[in-house]
Parts: structure tokens; C-alpha cells; sequence
């Protein structure tokens, strides 16, 4: 179906993914913004404060 | 085994975040003051709530100066006491429980959330701020009419706020 | 790995013709679900946005219950024990030791779902006694008819038998080939049936002790935050058992689709080592808002949680890099360029790419979940059902569909009808969940409860930041419509290939990794090693929350009220069993 248009092989030594690399920082990134945001935005600022 | 440099850059990246959301969560629990539902009131017959101070009728006592409790009572498919009447800027501490079925007790849209489990009791203080109305919400699904169980908590201005008692 | 030689390999149907019957009754068994599971979804679409309530809103709950347990028990375990008999068969390759008991656990399993089903849409009739309506979580006092509980206990002893099925055929393998690595599939298979094991115990006690006897009417009542924590003892494990499978395609077919190897061998084992040590010792975090447990366990729980996002953010790396690597041999260069070389015209491949895409959002969400105390903003919300629709719903079943267009040719020696109605059909999956998911998330943030027949107040309404509920209606019925032609598009691409003709060259063999077992440490091959420490775990974790559950409400109640009030059928039983049954359990407590 799709293996089929290999067109050079690259084994474990010589792979760097350095694609996946750089998805996974700007997927990080928006883990992180999207955890602030919505702790001490959503939730810290929302009404009624919970003490107990 | 070999793990590729960049996996190691993606684990310790991990390894942070992980422990940065746990000491943002620590962070609410301790400098906030966020507690959580706990197991600090003893169990209740859940037959027995109307032989019960608390639950036989459920109310809103003062207790403070600006103190309030709300003993509250979730049942198939209604709330009481409703509507919920307590003063702006005070602290209200909600005490629920359930004679029935497990329910869900939300003032819709804020904070104040918590599970309702017959034979126990649900406590939750939370500070109130502005005047205003909010719905409450059973948000456990209880039976056939779940989807009627509402109520209402009314937060009044604090000069305008009176107790029933002392009417 | 020239295409030439490809086309040449015989299939799994060629190979092993009595397996690929089983797996496909599963495979089926667990379409028919998902086609059923789909028509109970659209119908609570329109229900809850009020477009169309064809039934009333007390039926909306036998609806509910149908599709939830329809979707999450039926549809993902069926595809479960078809892919993993599958898997084990085709890693060891070698054909399972007695296809008669094969036959028997999936014969358990359809009887034990049969029975669950009966129950459920008895629910439909009022004219006759029996009924369910107590959703996939069966919360007690909630009751449902002793066929309920007594199908989901059979269905259960089916998967446990499958599991022994497979453990059966590694032990044979194992003898003829001593001192080798399991084979990868085979050790992810064996790893999520320990997890399995261990993750049934909550749930067979709360059935078989608590929940099956009280619909007999052989005990009158029980504690529910007891069977509410036995549940979720299991009810967490569950979701991996969900994963698992989904994790094992990612590993093993996805990067053959990508056009590369598995980037690392020894990480994907030692992910799912990871799993089976940390599913089962954090259900508590679906209690953090319960009322009875202690606020130390709840934190246990918590950490337990965060460290449990170690293998799925592990996972993203290894399978995003096996794509790259796919990418780049296919001649893809650049940062994010190969991105364009990657077979995205083969639908087993895009859906498989979205499934990973949506988890990775629907990781997000599952984070806010977890995260204690911010719980309270969520809780019991409709943003919990926007996470599990991108997990379980996308990440897992997108995935299930995407890997059969893959494997379906090589079970039945015929292409699948339609390639492009495939393409289409998964990212239709994709655009529909995407709406719907997100209608839901914001929903949840605004207060709108999940489970509930009518999010319509009388007293007051729901506020929304920005947009209005209308428009919040409108995301979810078009992406539930999406979601729906979506899942009847994948069923009748696969009814319609029934009429091809065979053919032969179907046979697509898997690719070894680049990073092969032998680069793993032997240790992590040491199943025993693995489920002790899980079981410490489970013990640490859960001890001591259960004995102050038991301790605080009564082994058996304080129970609440029995709902609905059915006939006590058992109630002759009881004059006879409850001395008897109360005195053992109490005897064996001690």
C-alpha cells in the first residue's frame, strides 16, 4: 500500500529527527501556555473561591 | 540501549513539565488555600436525615460574624433548602448530602462543585464575592428526572441581607 | 523491502485461515457495536441541543447507557481481542495451541454483551420489568436488572480467558525457542493483560460481592462510595485497555504505513512496562471530588497521574520520529518539509496520523482533569465528555478504523471497496470530532453538566465568555452528524468489500525496528519482576482508602435507596442465602 516508495534507506545511526524534534518543543509550548492559562485564568479567577 | 539524544531532551522537557504541574497544583492547594472535599465529617444514615439537626431541615444558619453555613440536602429531583440565600463578601460553608441516590451538586459555572454520595456529607466553604444569582446544578446523572433537579443560590447585598430567624 | 517482494507475501488469511475467522467475528462483533453506538450517539446529539427528541428525556438515559456501554466496553474490547489474537499469533507466528477454546472466549463474550444488552433496552419497555439505566459507570444506588450485571461479570471471564489464550501460545513459543526476546507485539499483548488482571480485581468484587447479589435481593444495600471507588479501581485501568491496542498500532503498523521502521524497540517496551505499573494505582482521580475519601489519598493519586503522562508523551516522540524517518526515506527533506512526503492519500495512514493528533489534545484536557484541585472547574462538566471523545472517541477508535483498513485485505484476501470513501470517511472522524469536542470543552467551562437529558434550566441560564449557546448547539450537531455518516461510511465500505472478488499479494509483513530488542535491557522481559511491582503499587495505593471506606460507611451501607424500585424476584432467595452469604464475608474479611 505506502511502504512501497522508499526511495533511500536510512538506518538508527544516521537518523536525527529533527522534525519531530522541533513538534514536540512547539507542542511543549503549548502545553505549558495552555496549563497557565488555564489554572490561573480559567480556574483562579473563576467565581466562587473554594477555601475548604 | 541506546536512546537518541533528542528523546533524552524530550524526557527531561517531560520529567519538568510533570513536576511543574505538580507544584502548580501544590501552589493552589497551600499559598491559595484551595482544599479539597474531604472525609472529615462522619457518616449519616441516609434514612434517617429528617431525625438529623442538620438535614431535618435544611437552612442557612450564621455562625459568624460573617460566617454561613448552608445545611443542604440533594434528593430525586430537587435541592433544599432553594433557593440558597447568603450575603456577598462572606464565607459559606455547604454542607450536602443525599437520603437517595448519588447527585452532583454545581453552582453552575463557578467552583463550588462537589460529588453527593448518600451516608456522606459533602463539605465545602467558599468565599462569596459580588451580589448576584447563580443556578445550582445536579451534575451526577440520578435517576429518570435528573435533568429537572435545579436550584438556586442567591448572593445578596450584604446591607440588604437578612436572616430568616431574625425576620 | 522492494514492493516486488511485498506482493509476493502471503496474507495472515493464507497463513493462519482459522485465526483470521476469529479475528474478523471480533472485528465485526465490534463494528456492529460501533454502528449501533453511533445511531444512540446522534440521536442524544439532537436530544440535548433540543433539534429532535424523538424519545422522552427519561428514555434519554437507556439511550445513554446503550451508547456508552456499546462504545467503550463492546465496540474497543472486541477490536482488542481481534487485533491482539492477531498480533500474538502473527509475532510468534505460530497458530493459537486450541482454536475450540479461542471460540469459547469470544462465544463468552458475545453471550456476556447479549445479556448486558437485553438489560439495557428493556429499559425502552415499560410494560416489562427489566432495566439499566444506570449508564457505564453503574453507580450504586443506581440499580440495574441482575442480567446487567451478571452479562458484564461473563463478558469479563471472556476477556480473561482471552488473555490465557495468549499467554498460553507465548508459553509454547517460548519453549521451542529459549533465550529469545518476546517478540515486540506479543510483549505489549502480555504487558496489557497483566494491567487487565490486576485492574479486574476492583471490579469483580464490586459485581460479584456487592452489585449482583443486591439486584438478587440477596443483600438489601450497599456502600456506594465503596462500589463507587471498586469501580473506578478498574474504571481508570480501563482507559489503557483502550490505549493499549491503539499504542500497539502506532508502534508496530503505523511507522510500516509512514514508509519506515519503529524508531526504538526497547522505549516502546519500556512504555508499556510503564503502563502496567501506573494504570491502576490513580483511580482516585476520577473521586477527587468525592466526599468520604481523605485529601492525602486524593494527592497520592494526583502524582501517580502526572508520572503516568511519562509514556504517552514518550510515545509521541517515538511515533512522530518513526513518521520522520518513513518521510525521509521517501525522499521528504527540510525542518517540517517531510511532513509533505508522508502517504497521506492512504487512509490507514491519515487516520492513524489524526487519531495521534487528537490525542495529543485530548492529552491536554486529561491533564486539567487530573490536576486536583482545578478539578472543581470540570468536574462532571461536559468538558469531561469533550476529553474522552478525543481519546477514547478519536485517538482509540479513529485509530481502530484507520489499522483495519490496513489489516482487513490481509483477513479476508480482499481490497477494501473504496479507498477514497475511506479517505474521506476518516477525515470526516477528524472535522466532526474536532467541532463536536470543542463545542464541548467550552460548554464544560461555562457549567453545562454532562449527562443530562436537557441542559435547559427553568431558573436561570448558562453564560457563555464568548460565541452564545446557540452556536455551541449548532458545533455539536453538525460534528455529531459528521461523526455519524462518518462511522455508517466506514461500516458499509466494509459490507460493500464482502462482494469483491479474492485476490492474492495482500500480504503486508511488518518491518523490523531500527533500534531492535536486542538493544532492551533483558530485565524489562521479566513479566513477573513487572506485575509485583504493580501489585505493590496497587496496594500502596489503594489500602488504605479502601479499609477507611469500610471502615467510615459499613462494608454493605450506609446504602441509600435502591432506584428504580424493581420486583424483588430474588426476594425467596434471600430468606435463604443472606445469613449464609453475610456469614462468609465476614468470615473471609477476617
Amino acid at each position: 500500500m505506502s511502504g512501497d516508495a522508499v526511495v533511500t534507506e536510512i538506518d538508527h545511526d544516521e537518523f536525527n529527527p529533527r522534525g519531530t524534534l522541533a513538534l514536540i518543543l512547539v507542542y511543549f509550548a503549548i502545553l505549558v501556555v495552555m496549563w497557565v492559562f488555564m489554572y490561573f485564568v480559567e480556574f483562579l479567577g473563576n467565581d466562587l473561591t473554594v477555601i475548604g | 540501549m541506546h536512546i537518541h539524544n533528542y528523546e533524552k531532551i524530550w524526557l527531561v522537557l517531560a520529567m519538568i513539565m510533570i513536576v511543574g504541574f505538580l507544584t502548580t497544583v501544590t501552589y493552589g492547594a497551600t499559598a491559595v488555600g484551595i482544599e479539597m472535599i474531604s472525609d472529615e465529617e462522619d457518616t449519616i444514615d441516609p434514612g434517617a436525615l429528617d431525625e438529623d439537626p442538620r438535614f431535618a431541615e435544611p437552612r442557612v444558619e450564621q455562625v459568624g460574624e460573617n460566617e454561613y453555613e448552608a445545611y443542604v440536602v440533594a434528593q430525586q429531583y430537587i435541592f433544599s433548602p432553594d433557593p440558597i440565600e447568603v450575603p456577598a463578601n462572606s464565607t459559606v460553608t455547604f454542607y450536602v448530602t443525599s437520603p437517595d441516590v448519588i447527585h452532583g451538586f454545581q453552582v453552575a459555572g463557578t467552583n463550588a462543585n462537589t460529588m453527593v454520595i448518600p451516608g456522606e456529607v459533602a463539605k465545602l466553604t467558599v468565599e462569596t464575592e459580588e451580589p448576584g444569582e447563580h443556578g445550582i446544578v445536579c451534575n451526577e446523572y440520578c435517576g429518570s428526572g435528573h435533568h429537572v433537579m435545579e436550584g438556586k443560590l442567591i448572593i445578596h447585598p450584604e446591607d440588604e441581607f437578612e436572616m430568616e430567624d431574625d425576620e | 523491502m522492494s514492493s516486488a517482494i511485498e506482493s509476493g507475501e502471503p496474507t495472515f488469511l493464507d497463513r493462519f485461515p482459522q485465526e483470521a475467522k476469529v479475528v474478523r467475528s471480533a472485528l465485526w462483533s465490534s463494528f456492529i457495536a460501533l454502528t449501533l453506538g453511533a445511531l444512540f450517539g446522534i440521536i442524544q446529539t439532537l436530544h440535548r441541543t433540543d433539534v429532535l427528541r424523538v424519545f422522552s428525556s427519561g428514555n434519554y438515559y437507556t439511550i445513554l447507557t446503550a451508547h456508552g456501554v456499546l462504545m467503550v466496553v463492546s465496540f474497543t474490547i472486541f477490536f482488542l481481542v481481534g487485533i491482539y489474537t492477531w498480533a500474538v499469533v502473527r509475532s510468534l507466528d505460530r497458530p493459537v495451541e486450541d482454536i475450540r477454546y479461542t471460540w469459547t472466549w469470544y462465544g463468552l463474550m458475545v453471550l456476556g454483551t447479549l445479556m448486558a444488552l437485553v438489560a439495557i433496552l428493556g429499559g425502552f419497555i415499560d410494560s416489562i420489568d427489566i432495566s439499566a439505566d444506570v449508564l457505564f459507570t453503574f453507580y450504586a444506588p443506581l440499580q440495574a436488572h441482575p442480567l446487567f450485571y451478571g452479562g458484564l461479570a461473563i463478558f469479563l471471564i471472556g476477556t480473561w480467558l482471552a488473555g490465557a489464550d495468549w499467554f498460553r501460545s507465548w508459553y509454547a513459543w517460548k519453549q521451542e525457542n529459549p533465550g529469545e526476546r518476546i517478540p515486540l507485539q506479543t510483549f505489549m499483548v502480555l504487558i496489557t493483560m497483566l494491567m487487565w488482571y490486576i485492574a479486574s480485581i476492583g471490579i469483580t468484587i464490586a459485581v460479584v460481592i456487592f452489585l449482583l447479589p443486591w439486584s438478587l435481593g440477596i443483600i438489601d444495600q450497599v456502600n456506594p462510595l465503596l462500589t463507587r471507588t471498586l469501580f473506578w479501581f478498574w474504571g481508570h485501568p480501563v482507559v489503557y485497555f483502550w490505549l493499549m491496542p491503539a499504542y500497539l498500532l502506532w508502534y508496530t503498523v503505523l511507522p510500516k504505513v509512514s514508509g519506515g521502521r519503529l524508531f526504538s524497540d526497547p522505549l516502546a517496551r519500556v512504555v508499556f512496562v510503564l503502563f502496567l505499573l501506573l494504570s491502576t494505582p490513580v483511580g482516585i482521580h476520577h473521586q477527587y471530588l468525592d466526599p468520604g475519601i481523605a485529601d492525602g489519598f486524593k494527592f497520592i493519586a494526583l502524582t501517580n497521574t502526572m508520572f503516568l503522562l511519562l509514556p504517552s508523551l514518550l510515545t509521541a516522540f517515538t511515533v512522530v520520529a518513526s513518521m520522520e524517518h518513513g518521510a525521509r526515506q521517501r525522499g521528504g527533506t527540510g525542518l517540517l518539509g517531510w511532513l509533505r512526503a508522508l502517504p497521506w492519500a492512504n487512509p490507514a495512514f491519515t487516520g492513524m496520523a489524526l487519531a495521534g493528533l487528537m490525542f495529543a489534545a485530548g492529552g491536554f484536557s486529561g491533564m486539567i482533569n487530573a490536576g486536583l484541585n482545578i478539578n472543581y472547574l470540570v468536574h462532571n462538566t461536559l468538558w469531561v465528555p469533550g476529553h474522552f471523545h478525543l481519546t477514547v472517541g478519536t485517538a482509540v477508535a479513529l485509530t481502530f478504523m484507520a489499522a483495519t483498513y490496513w489489516l482487513w485485505p490481509q483477513l479476508t484476501n480482499k481490497p477494501i471497496f473504496s479507498r477514497p470513501i475511506a479517505l474521506a470517511q476518516v477525515i470526516l472522524w477528524f472535522v466532526g470530532m474536532a467541532l463536536m469536542s470543542n463545542a464541548m470543552h467550552v460548554a464544560g467551562l461555562i457549567g453545562i453538566p454532562r449527562r443530562t437529558a436537557e441542559p435547559q434550566y427553568d431558573g436561570f441560564d448558562f453564560i457563555p465568555t464568548f460565541g452564545s449557546i446557540a452556536e455551541l448547539d449548532l458545533q455539536l450537531v453538525v460534528g455529531g452528524t459528521l461523526l455519524t455518516l462518518s462511522a455508517i461510511l466506514f461500516v458499509s465500505n466494509l459490507v460493500l468489500s464482502i462482494s469483491l472478488p479474492k485476490v492474492s499479494g495482500l500480504g503486508q509483513p511488518l518491518p523490523p525496528a531500527l533500534s531492535g530488542p536486542d538493544d532492551a535491557p533483558k530485565v524489562l522481559d521479566n513479566l513477573k519482576l513487572w506485575t509485583a511491582i504493580a501489585l505493590v503499587l496497587v496496594i500502596l495505593a489503594y489500602t488504605l482508602p479502601l479499609a477507611s471506606i469500610v471502615d467510615r460507611g459499613g462494608l454493605f451501607g450506609p446504602g441509600g435507596t435502591p432506584y428504580p424500585t424493581m420486583i424483588e424476584f430474588g426476594s425467596t432467595l434471600l430468606e435463604i442465602y443472606t445469613p449464609l452469604t453475610t456469614d462468609w464475608i465476614s468470615g473471609w474479611l477476617q
